[in-house]
């Protein structure tokens, strides 16, 4: 393929779906929109070199979206040794929120802190699971484990988002 | 929490808006990253090790000799199948396939990944690589007979997987290889590569 044509081809796919990528990294990193951003450029770089397979693949965003997962297990590994983890209280965080934030912050802030308090494997599990919509064995295939693990990783991560965000509706009428 | 919750709470962190991005700007990097890594591989070329270059993780498998006394290509669908034996201990491997690199190597099994940086660097993370695994279960799937030897083909939307029995010799068991499909591999190629594995006795059989 002649390097002109990979390129055209390139920008155009990062024209059409860098917003979707972006959004999916925003979930897997937290909200962290640094850090998102470092994945997703990434993933970008790492598609342009490997165009031949994404032109190959049935759907190039479901490529896409794989290698971003990817990128960002790779990326949370390293990060977690050089980055300070989040582990705020969700319900403390929002509690700094000035008293003037509307719902749509609060709410946001709160999901961002119960995604924050989950491991990245577990995050990956909801956004795959629950984002995305891909079944138990799509997400077991992503993300090279057992159907088995997905399965128990989405129960205790919708556990905990469901302790951490039960509060949601009444935190938004609070703030309303 | 229903999961139409969950997805407009998750709506909620993902839609933050975000300033316009050029496309140039990832362009010029993943430019930059092609330029970077064709230097490497003309750097690798100039030390001249017969285009097999030692990772810290294992044996690159790596063949970018094109020229003349190259390798002889035995198979070649998407992935090219050379003759040049590699060895990842306790397997050894009498083909290469060009453009591939082992990734770990253990007593009941062996990755192999692209070289294009496609997949994960984290070994227990199989997806999209060659997955070479040895085990006591009984093979089952397709039946192909090729040459006196017996293999197995089975597999599901994301994976072809290939078994064999060991050859006499070998310690017992069943050798097989997970091909990502999409990655290039055809039939013909893959038995051609799972007859070209050799058990050592240093091999352990995995579980499941």
């Amino acid at each position: 393929m002649r390097d002109d044509e990979r390129s055209s081809e390139f920008v155009a796919f990062t024209r059409a779906h860098r917003t979707d990528l972006m959004r999916t990294a925003a979930l897997l990193c937290a909200g962290d929109e640094a850090f998102a951003e470092d994945v997703v450029q990434t993933t970008l770089t790492r598609l342009y070199l490997a165009w031949g397979r994404v032109r190959r693949a049935d759907s190039a965003l479901a490529y896409a979206r794989r290698s971003l997962t990817h990128v960002f297990i790779d990326e949370a590994r390293r990060a977690h040794r050089r980055r300070e983890s989040v582990v705020a209280d969700p319900a403390l965080a929002l509690a700094s929120e000035p008293a003037t934030a509307t719902a749509d912050l609060a709410t946001r802030e709160l999901v961002r802190a119960a995604l924050a308090s989950l491991g990245p494997r577990q995050r990956a599990v909801v956004v795959l699971r629950h984002w995305h919509d891909l079944d138990v064995a799509e997400t077991a295939r992503i993300l090279g484990c057992s159907t088995g693990t997905v399965k128990s990783q989405n129960a205790r991560a919708l556990a905990h988002l469901r302790e951490h965000l039960g509060t949601l509706d009444r935190l938004t009428l609070e703030v309303s | 929490m229903t999961s139409d919750d969950l997805k407009h709470a998750l709506e909620s962190v993902a839609a933050t808006e975000r300033p316009a991005t050029d496309p140039a700007a990832d362009l010029a990097r993943a430019r930059s990253a092609a330029r970077r890594r064709t230097r490497r591989r003309f750097r690798a070329g100039l030390v001249g090790v017969a285009s097999v270059a030692v990772l810290a993780v294992g044996v690159s498998v790596v063949v970018d000799d094109d020229g003349p006394g190259a390798p002889t290509v035995i198979a070649s669908s998407g992935v090219e199948l050379v003759a040049k034996t590699f060895e990842a201990t306790p397997y050894t491997f009498d083909l290469t396939p060009r453009g591939w690199s082992v990734q770990a190597q253990q007593p009941t099994a062996v990755t192999i990944v692209p070289d294009d940086g496609s997949t994960s660097s984290d070994p227990d993370v199989f997806v999209g690589k060659l997955v070479i695994l040895f085990d006591a279960n009984p093979p089952d799937g397709r039946v192909v007979d090729r040459d006196g030897r017996r293999f197995w083909v089975s597999g599901d939307s994301g994976y072809t997987t290939l078994a064999t029995r060991t050859t006499p010799g070998e310690p017992s068991g069943v050798v097989r290889i997970q091909y990502p499909k999409g990655a290039g591999w055809d039939e013909a190629s893959m038995v051609d590569f799972l007859a070209s594995v050799h058990v050592g006795p240093g091999a352990r059989h995995g579980l499941g």
